[in-house]
Formats: structure tokens, sequence, C-alpha cells
């Protein structure tokens, strides 16, 4: 039965040695990488885990592939524990990483997937048209008989992606898969990760890329020092951080009562109110408040008689949310 | 049990194409150990021409017996020495990231490692192993107690260099600074094991360190039975010490791989995504 990928109370610490003279010593206190996490994966669906460098975003996708075993808490997939399971588990998912790293170099296209095909017990029968149907998926059918020594960054990543589907993958860890790919490329592959959740693979994603994460998850788990600071919609999270929309408005000409009622409106809600002038000399009005003030500001220009010239409202990113959260986790742990 | 299977060969085929881009490259693999014979053989045959190396040794008085004994010492060498290239060769895997996409896989760890030294074996051994046999049957240096002894010396021969390559290649599950395991069985491999000179003029301490490379005792077992015209009996001493050593190389390999994977669980010492 899929339930998902399921990790409850997930804890990771790594001895540390230290080199002291000619010999290596245990530090006083393992690092906490992964503490305390419990997320679910489901399937059918794209979830995001971000954090900052060092969040412990990769050590978690390592414990869930069964690189690293946990040091406390447990990891289930479909049921089956991670530890107990590995085997099994292993069945079901894989791991694409940026970076263009995990193929071989003086093997072919078509070699390398033969050769992880096989250590996957992929079907003698299913292999071959397995094979095709990724290579074609992932751009590469003419060069197929080609030796990655020869790819390009954006094919050797390509390779990467159609290895870590031959296993038909039910689950699969995705860590920064866009990692230095082109533009066009980056969105064929996300276009691919959404038709892989459409078609009831459960995905976790980890990208540098927010718009990436705000295009592709429904779910999005936001972690600092190893820690849960956040979960929700991308647009959930964003809603709860302190920073503010911006709403920047130009006039066609400059009108001292106008300005007076922009102060006023920016006074009467404690926003925060610049006025300057753009390029063109225009006087220009910028309010940030955590709520959305277009509708007023705009009423109360055009009753006050002014002409708008250009009007943008900036809300709150996942950027935003990201770079609060983890201050404020941050702030919280000084 | 088809699943291992199939990973020992995919396994073997791999490293053949990861090493081998020309067919010129095979030819090497004639080349260095025929260099390595000719030089082994000029360089003791001023010894042996001595009057008194044939009253103790009485192959040293016959070149063609004592080239047919060196390269008997060879074809073995050719054979240990190649895993330990092989396990070289692995540690790379560890370096390039692959090793961590292995073991991402469902494939059983031991398939692995036994598939690599097949390989290591396959390519590195076949062509000096068919010259020789081809070499000494021309010569007619070969002296069998029956057909039944060929395979008995292939077998002891290949089952405990397979075993050893297993054994080595686990080892560096744990390190990737394995270039020390290169230097280390090199040179001392063909010294403790007899390979270029009889065992009883090696001192006994010699002689008790190389009993525990199975290379020895492979290399007594095809030299009686291929050179001396001994039978199971008379090499059912070596013979016995051979499996016991066979099945302690892979019992060692296969701990050595489920402690090494906890290891790097617990560490993260594969590295790195």
């Amino acid at each position: 039965m899929s339930t998902g990928i399921v990790t409850t109370d997930l804890r990771k610490t790594f001895p540390v040695r230290r080199w002291q003279g000619w010999r290596r010593r245990p530090a006083a206190a393992p690092v906490a990488a992964v503490d305390g996490l419990s997320l679910r994966i489901p399937p059918g669906q794209v979830t995001g885990l971000l954090g900052l460098n060092g969040a412990g975003k990769t050590t978690t996708i390592r414990i869930l592939s069964t690189l690293l075993r946990p040091t406390g808490g447990t990891v289930s997939v479909d049921g089956l524990d991670v530890v107990e399971h590995a085997r099994e588990v292993r069945r079901r998912i894989n791991v694409i990483s940026g970076g263009e790293r995990m193929v071989y170099d003086r093997l072919t296209a078509r070699e390398n997937l033969w050769y992880f095909g096989q250590l996957y017990d992929v079907p003698r029968a299913r292999l071959r048209a397995r094979i095709d149907e990724l290579l074609d998926l992932v751009g590469l059918t003419e060069a197929a008989q080609v030796p990655v020594e020869r790819f390009s960054r954006g094919m050797r990543q390509r390779l990467v992606i159609a290895r870590g589907l031959i296993n038909d993958p039910a689950y699969l860890l995705l860590d920064e898969p866009t990692l230095g790919l082109d533009a066009p490329i980056a969105h064929q592959l996300r276009a691919l990760i959404a038709q892989l959740a459409a078609d009831g693979v459960g995905v976790l994603l980890t990208s540098h890329y927010l718009a990436e994460v705000e295009q592709l998850c429904r779910h999005v788990y936001l972690i600092a020092r190893g820690s849960l600071v956040a979960q929700g919609s991308p647009a959930q999270l964003a809603g709860q951080t302190v920073r503010r929309h911006t709403v920047r408005l130009v006039l066609a000409v400059a009108d001292p009562a106008v300005t007076a009622v922009l102060r006023a409106l920016a006074e009467r809600h404690g926003a925060e109110l610049t006025v300057d002038v753009d390029d063109e000399g225009r006087p220009r009005f910028t309010l940030r408040h955590p709520q959305d003030l277009v509708g007023a500001v705009v009423t109360a220009v055009v009753q006050a008689g002014g002409a708008v010239a250009g009007l943008t409202v900036t809300p709150p990113t996942l950027e935003d949310a990201i770079l609060t959260l983890t201050d404020a986790q941050a702030v919280a742990v000084r | 049990m088809s699943h291992a299977l199939r990973v020992v060969a995919a396994e073997a085929l791999k490293q053949h194409r990861r090493l081998f881009g020309q067919p010129l490259v095979l030819f090497s693999m004639l080349l260095w150990p025929l260099l390595t014979l000719a030089a082994t053989y000029y360089t003791v045959l001023p010894v042996m021409e001595s009057a008194v190396a044939p009253q103790r040794w009485p192959v040293a008085g016959d070149p063609r017996r004592l080239l047919s004994f060196l390269a008997a010492g060879a074809l073995a060498y050719t054979f240990f020495f190649s895993l330990v290239q092989s396990a070289w060769h692995f540690s790379f895997e560890r370096v390039s990231g692959t090793l961590e996409a292995l073991f991402l896989s469902p494939a059983s760890r031991m398939a692995l490692v036994i598939g690599n030294g097949a390989a290591a074996l396959t390519q590195n051994a076949w062509l000096f192993g068919c010259f020789a046999v081809a070499a000494a049957t021309a010569a007619d240096v070969l002296h069998v107690a029956h057909p039944g002894m060929y395979a008995v010396a292939a077998l002891a021969l290949l089952v405990p260099a397979v075993a050893w390559g297993a054994f080595l290649n686990s080892m560096l599950i744990f390190s990737r600074d394995s270039a020390f395991l290169y230097t280390l069985l090199d040179d001392p491999l063909w010294f403790v094991a007899g390979v270029r000179l009889p065992l009883f003029a090696l001192p006994v301490w010699v002689k008790a360190v190389g009993l525990a490379f199975p290379l020895t005792s492979s290399l007594v077992v095809l030299r009686g039975a291929l050179l001396d015209r001994a039978d199971l009996g008379d090499l059912a001493a070596p013979l016995g010490w051979l499996a016991a050593l066979t099945v302690g190389l892979f019992a060692a390999a296969s701990a050595l791989l489920r402690l090494g994977e906890a290891r790097a669980q617990r560490t993260g010492g594969l590295q790195v995504f």
C-alpha cells in the first residue's frame, strides 16, 4: 500500500574527530545534522524541503535513501522501515542530485542505463524498452552511443536524471536537480517532475531556485539547523512572514493634495512611506505594510483627483519567508 | 540468485568498458607479464648456472624447467596482482562519486566486488594464461598425473584469486586512502609467495607470512599439478589449506562489506552528493 515516506522525530548526529598532534580524537560532542524532523512525502505530489546551506536537507535525503542510518527516530517507506528493510526500500526509491556525478564517463549513455538497470534488477524483457523510453524522455536518443565524457554538462545531468528513473521508482528524491542547467533544460525537467507526480510518483525536492519550488510543490517543509521551522503551501509559508507587501505608485504629475492623502493613509495604517521620483522625474510613492494596501491607495489617489501613471505590487515571496523564518530560528537559538 | 549473477556480469562488463578503450591495451596484458618473466629469468640464470645451485635445487640445472617454474609463478602472480589492481581501480568509484550510486541500489555488495574481481581476471590474465599454456605445451614441459589435474590447477588458481579480489575490494569500502595497499602488496606478494624462488629457499618467517597469502598455496598446486605430475593425494595438504583460506577470505569480505557499509551509514563516509 502506498502510504508515502514518513519520518518521525528523525535525528542524525555525526561523530566528529579532530586532529590533535598526530592522532585524531573524538570531539566532545557529536554534531547534530538533523534534529527531531517529522515529515510526510505522500505519493502523487511534489513536496519541497527548503533551508539554507547546512540546514540538513542533503543529510535528510541520504537517510531517506538508506545511505545514512538515523541516530534516532524512524523512517518508513510505504510502511517499510528503512533500516530493517533497506533492500526493499532501495527498490522503491531513487535519488537524483545535481552536479553530474553518478554516471561513468567512459561508458555510453545506453551502457550506463543498462548497467544501472541490471543493478536494479529491471526485468530483461523490459530493460531495453525502458532505456529507449528514458533516452527519449531526456532527449538523448541521438547521443545514446556516445561516451559520456564527450557530453556537455546539461547532457550529463540529463543522463543522471534518466539513471534516477531506471527502476521506475515510487519515490524520487531530488537534491538540487536543476543545478547548473540551462533554462530550457531546467524548464523541461520541471515539466517532467510535474508529470511524474501526476503519474503517482512521490517526489521530494530540494532546490535553491525558489521559483521552481513555488511552481512545483504543493507542500513545503522549511528546516534550519536540522529542525522543522515551518510548513505549508508556498503561499501559506510566504504569508507566515512579517515581511511586507510593497505598493509602488507613480503619479502622472506632482499633486500636493494627493501627497497629503497618501501620507495620511500611511500614518493611519502604520505603513512605511517613502517619496522620490522615477527616471522620468515623476513623483513615486512606495508603501510597505504587512497587508496589501493597493486597493486603499488607488481609491485614495483617485478620490483626491490624482492620475496614476504606474502601479506595481510586490507580495512577500517564499525567499522572504525562508530568510525571515530561518533568521528567527537563529535568533531563538542564540 | 539470478539478480546476483546479473550484477556480477554487469559489473564485470562495466569495469572492462571503463578500463579498456582500445583493443591494443589488451596486448599490454601479455607484454607486461612476459617482460616480468624475461627479467626474472635472466636475473636468476647467472646464479643458477653456478655449480652449487643444482645440487640444492635440481630445477636450477635445467634452463627449460627453470623457465617453466618461473612462468608458472608469473602466471599465478598475474592473476593475483590483477586483483590488487582491480581493488585499486574500485577505489576510484568512491572518488568519482559513483560508489554512492552503487550503494543506493538493491544490488548485492558481494556480487559487485566479485564482478569487479572477475573483470580484472578475465581482462588481465586470459591472454597471458593462454600464451603460457600454449608455450608450455609446445615446449613439452607439462607433466600431469591425469587430465583432471588441469581442472584442479585452474580452479586452484581462479577461485582463491576471486576470493582474494573480493577481500581486497571490501577493504576499500573503509577508506579512500587505498594507494598504500597497491604498494604493500606488489613486491612483497611475489617475494613471500615463492613466485621467483622455491619456497624451501626462503627463511622460515617469510614462509610463515607467505602461508597467509592464497597465492603461495595456489602456486604449490599449480606447479605440482602441471609440472611435477602430482595427483590429488600429493596435493591434499596445500589444497585443504587453500580451501580454508578461500572460505576465510569470502567470509572476511562479507563481514567487511557489512561493517564498512554500516560504518559509512554512521559517519557519512561514502561522500558526497
